[in-house]
């Protein structure tokens, strides 16, 4: 360890009353007195960890909540249609929300040095089922993501998003001390990243390739790498997401649809525009939950990818605000759990996890409300998907072990 | 007590919490944008996009018998309609389905592997031919179907007096023909108005429907028709066709004390819930739309105007030479006659040379005013769409004595068996007109109703009509018209044979006729008048006599429908039968 000092101390300094007389008086009793002191700072740590735990998992209950209310009146129209029974999506969704908070548990448990040591290995069954599906894969809308395993569906870029964290988290902890050398720096870097951007767009998923990259991004912040080397790598990165996102016919289409989405309401800007007609419908206080029009055959996709104009239609501004503020909070008890990491790899860690879910959710917000364009993510613990419930809340579980080992590393001898 | 070392990583760390916030907060201002200041222009295009201001349709009235039995009626049927693109196995559904709702298999898989998102299947749909849909769709787990429902019209008693009835077109249910046409606007009532939200495939969003105006329901028309009698006249109209090979015919049963038509038949006929073998030729109603020369039906005008001028009497003789020369156009009798006869022999006997005598008595403009004051040349009723007037012609255009001569035995002039049975029945009803009608009542949805009261005038006297009247019964019981005599009642009436009259070429048929036979009964107390109409019959009885003639072929007719009418009626018989 490097012998800083955490947040504890910090946190115990701020509530601490003035330190009592007795303190000083023998060497006997200083000594019991430390072990008291000890005693007390754990049990205080013990319950930081559980208030921080608190803060982390509420916003995230809620969201998942949301999202299945959500889900129950965005998915009805097109269950029915498609299946004959309106509860179709939401009976699936909520065996994925069962699954995902059995993976949150787990994963709560699992001390999360373990995926330092087993970095690479997790990498690699990642890319195994890149390759994997780019082979097997089942093509959907003209793109090959989805691994059929009897009745299950495996998308292996989900894995992908952690497992590459992980990787990137652990080398960058590794080499802490030698990422001022460039060589350093770079190799790891292009090679973790090539490799699943490169699978990634071969299947092509433009979106999960766009977020891994800015998640690493974020990771790489958080290291010891120096600036001018992020800022370099930041502007190729950039120009290389510019040049992919004009590569293709239809994300052209997606950025011009998102520049101007009336100039083409029924084409290009055709989700744009209804997403936003189902927002403005929404107005402050929502037409009430169930009652959304846009989920009539006019937006496509209510509930994967634009369940959020559904929350805004229904709930109103106040709704979806409420949406925006758990995210928010999310992202702030997450970065709060980064900078009080008890070592590099579990801040560099935390920071990919909190970055990826926040970034992922701001790309999915931010095209609802025509901000950003269209990328075709899901809304983290909000859309509907069975892998990415497991694999996100799953990271969430990573964050509180995080969280957790915090206080128990600093009263450790 | 260590302060916190500062570490060169969480400056950043803080920096991306912070840009993280920061963006939530972007997202948040954009959210407020959207559904704050923007909202109302927003939602509106969200209206525009699935508001459909829609009519309400109003429940079609019914339309009923004398005696209050349904003759059409608006029920709830169903539609089958199928979004293409959810449709899975297109060929296994439609084998499965349009069996049951008696549609083509081939046409609707077509329908099926079309592009759109909604296409009809089966339209007006019966409630268990719906259900039966319904259930096998789920058995055969059908996915993309949908049931509409929609008003139906059906006809309960399927083709009876369906060319009186009439039809309703499909699509917007407006009565297109007969009464339904005639009767619309009362049957139709008022639209309401509503406003429905529909998706993008014009399916109705439940729970978005807004009421503006409720609609009105058409009124109830109950007829004057009796079903019995109706049901008695189609059939005995459809055995003389069928004995006679007859193209078509018709039948006009008028009360004519009150001019309620009891019975309208035109035949060949069709049944209004059974749309897949409509013809023209079968919807038309013969009764009102067919023009027909009236032949010697006609005489009893000849006859009556010369009464009631005063100018002959019953008894009045006239030489009734073979042949008699009019401008140039021979006229001549069928059969022998003797050289003298009087007034009442000759319309027992039919003589055209007899006619035309009196006729020549009478005089042209005379002879006009009665033929005009019985009704000929316009429409007898205002209850018919497509009523024709029948065709006569100014006095001042006729050609001089020969169309004389010719109307005096009802050449040159169209009537329908509408018009016949309304002279006959004017003198049946002692000389006095009663507007024929067919519409009774109409019955608005509140309850109050509205009675026809026909018109009425004189046209002839009483005592000329019963003089008449009684040389109608000698038609029957000595003249040409035996075939039209009951055992238990006293008949009056009259036969008519005309050589059809080609309107393409213009000229006379040498084979095809026209037999009439209008008649009264009870002739002493008149309770009935019949015309009956046979559009070229053919054959001969076994006894040799040519059923081209009306007292052959259409007097039997009347017969029947006589008798069957006095019994529905329930006229006591009042003739002993050696009378």
């Amino acid at each position: 360890m490097t012998g800083r000092t955490t947040p504890f101390d910090h946190a115990t300094r701020m509530t601490e009353p003035a330190p009592t007389p007795t303190i000083v008086q023998d060497a006997d009793e200083r000594v019991s007195t430390r072990d008291q002191i000890r005693e007390e700072r754990a049990a205080r740590a013990l319950h930081l960890r559980d208030r921080r735990t608190v803060f982390i998992v509420v916003p995230v209950i809620m969201l998942l909540i949301v999202g299945l209310g959500a889900m129950l009146s965005a998915s009805s129209v097109v269950a029915i249609r498609e299946t004959g029974d309106h509860l179709f999506y939401i009976k699936r969704q909520i065996i994925w929300v069962g699954l995902g908070l059995a993976s949150l548990v787990i994963f709560s448990k699992v001390p999360y040095r373990w995926y330092r040591t087993f970095a690479l290995p997790i990498f690699l069954v990642a890319v195994i089922g890149l390759l994997a599906t780019l082979v097997v894969g089942d093509v959907r809308g003209g793109a090959r993501r989805w691994i059929e395993v009897g009745p299950l569906t495996i998308q292996a870029s989900e894995f992908a998003k952690i497992a590459t964290i992980i990787l990137l988290s652990a080398v960058l902890a590794k080499k802490e001390r030698l990422l001022d050398r460039f060589p350093h720096f770079i190799l790891p870097v292009v090679t973790i990243l090539g490799v699943v951007s490169g699978l990634l767009l071969l299947q092509p998923d433009f979106g999960t390739a766009l977020l891994i990259g800015v998640s690493a991004f974020a990771v790489l912040l958080a290291s010891s790498a120096p600036l001018g080397f992020l800022v370099g790598l930041g502007g190729v990165g950039g120009a290389l997401a510019v040049a992919g996102a004009f590569a293709m016919d239809y994300r052209r289409d997606r950025i011009t649809g998102f520049l101007d989405p009336f100039a083409d309401p029924l084409g290009t800007g055709h989700q744009a525009v209804q997403s936003l007609v189902a927002l403005g419908t929404g107005g402050l206080f929502g037409v009430g939950l169930g009652a959304s029009r846009a989920r009539w055959s006019f937006l496509p996709n209510a509930h994967t990818d634009f369940i959020f104009a559904i929350i805004g239609e229904e709930t109103g501004f106040i709704g979806a605000m409420l949406v925006i503020v758990l995210f928010a909070v999310f992202a702030a008890v997450g970065i709060r759990i980064a900078l009080t990491a008890p070592d590099t790899f579990g801040r560099l860690l935390a920071v990919g996890i909190v970055s990826w879910l926040t970034f992922q959710a701001l790309v999915n917000i931010g095209g609802v409300v025509a901000v950003l364009p269209i990328t075709g993510v899901p809304l983290p613990f909000v859309s509907s998907g069975g892998n990415a419930m497991i694999v996100s809340l799953g990271a969430v579980g990573m964050l509180i072990n995080i969280s957790r080992s915090s206080g128990v590393e600093s009263v450790s001898p | 007590m260590r302060r916190p070392q500062f570490r060169f990583g969480d400056l950043r760390v803080v920096a991306l919490g912070l840009v993280f916030v920061l963006a939530w907060g972007g997202i948040g201002y954009r959210l407020f944008r959207v559904q704050g200041a923007n909202a109302a222009e927003l939602a509106q295009l969200g209206f525009d996009q699935r508001l459909r201001h829609e009519q309400i349709e109003a429940k079609r009235g019914t339309i009923y018998d004398r005696d209050g039995v349904e003759l059409a009626v608006t029920i709830y049927g169903s539609s089958l309609a199928a979004d293409p693109s959810l449709v899975e196995e297109p060929a296994r559904a439609a084998a499965a389905l349009a069996p049951v709702v008696d549609a083509d298999y081939v046409e609707m898989v077509t329908r099926l592997e079309g592009d759109g998102r909604f296409v009809y299947l089966a339209r007006g749909l019966e409630h268990d031919v719906a259900e039966e849909a319904r259930r096998i769709i789920e058995e055969e787990d059908l996915v993309g179907f949908i049931f509409e429902e929609e008003p139906l019209r059906i006809y309960p008693s399927g083709a009876l007096a369906a060319p009186v009835i009439g039809l309703t077109r499909l699509d917007d249910g407006s009565g297109v023909e007969g009464i339904e046409a005639v009767m619309d606007t009362e049957l139709a009532g008022r639209p309401g108005k509503r406003i429905v939200e529909r998706d993008r495939a014009g399916r109705a969003i439940p729970q978005a429907e807004f009421l503006l105006e409720p609609s009105v329901p058409g009124s109830d028309v109950v007829l004057t028709l009796d079903r019995e009698l109706q049901y008695a006249a189609e059939r005995s109209l459809q055995a003389g066709i069928d004995r006679t090979d007859a193209i078509g015919g018709a039948v006009v049963a008028i009360d004519p004390r009150t001019g309620e038509i009891l019975a309208m038949v035109s035949l060949p006929s069709f049944d209004g819930s059974d749309r897949s073998q409509l013809d023209p030729a079968t919807i038309r109603n013969r009764a009102i739309s067919d023009v027909f020369e009236p032949g010697s039906t006609l005489k009893a005008v000849t006859v009556a105007a010369a009464l009631e001028e005063g100018i002959v009497r019953p008894d009045t003789p006239f030489e009734t030479p073979r042949e008699i020369e009019i401008s140039g156009e021979t006229y001549s009798d069928h059969g022998y006659n003797p050289p003298v006869m009087t007034v009442s022999d000759i319309v027992a006997k039919s003589s055209n040379v007899g006619t035309i005598q009196i006729q020549r008595r009478l005089g042209n403009e005379a002879h006009y005013r009665y033929l005009d004051a019985f009704g000929l040349g316009r429409t007898a009723s205002i209850d018919f769409q497509g009523e024709a007037t029948g065709r006569l012609e100014h006095v001042t255009d006729w050609c001089g004595p020969a169309c004389g001569a010719s109307a005096a035995i009802g050449y040159g002039i169209g009537a329908t068996p509408l018009q016949m049975a309304e002279i006959y029945a004017t003198l049946a009803n002692d000389g006095e007109w009663v507007e024929p009608h067919i519409v009774s009542e109409i019955i608005a949805p509140d309850g109050s109703s509205l009675v026809t009261e026909p018109r009425r005038r004189e046209v002839v006297s009483a005592d000329t009509a019963r003089t008449i009247r009684s040389m109608l019964r000698g038609v029957v019981e000595r003249g040409t018209g035996r075939r039209a005599a009951l055992d238990d009642f006293p008949v009056g009436g009259k036969t008519g044979t005309t050589n059809k009259f080609n309107v393409e070429s213009g000229e006379y048929s040498d084979t095809d006729t026209i037999a009439w036979f209008i008649g009264i009964a009870p002739i002493d107390d008149p309770a009935i008048v019949v015309a009956v109409v046979l559009d070229t019959p053919r054959g001969e009885l076994p006894d040799g006599t040519d059923l081209q003639f009306g007292g052959a072929s259409a007097a039997p007719i009347f017969a029947e429908i006589a008798e069957t009418a006095l019994h529905q009626l329930g006229v006591a018989p009042t003739h002993d039968a050696d009378g």
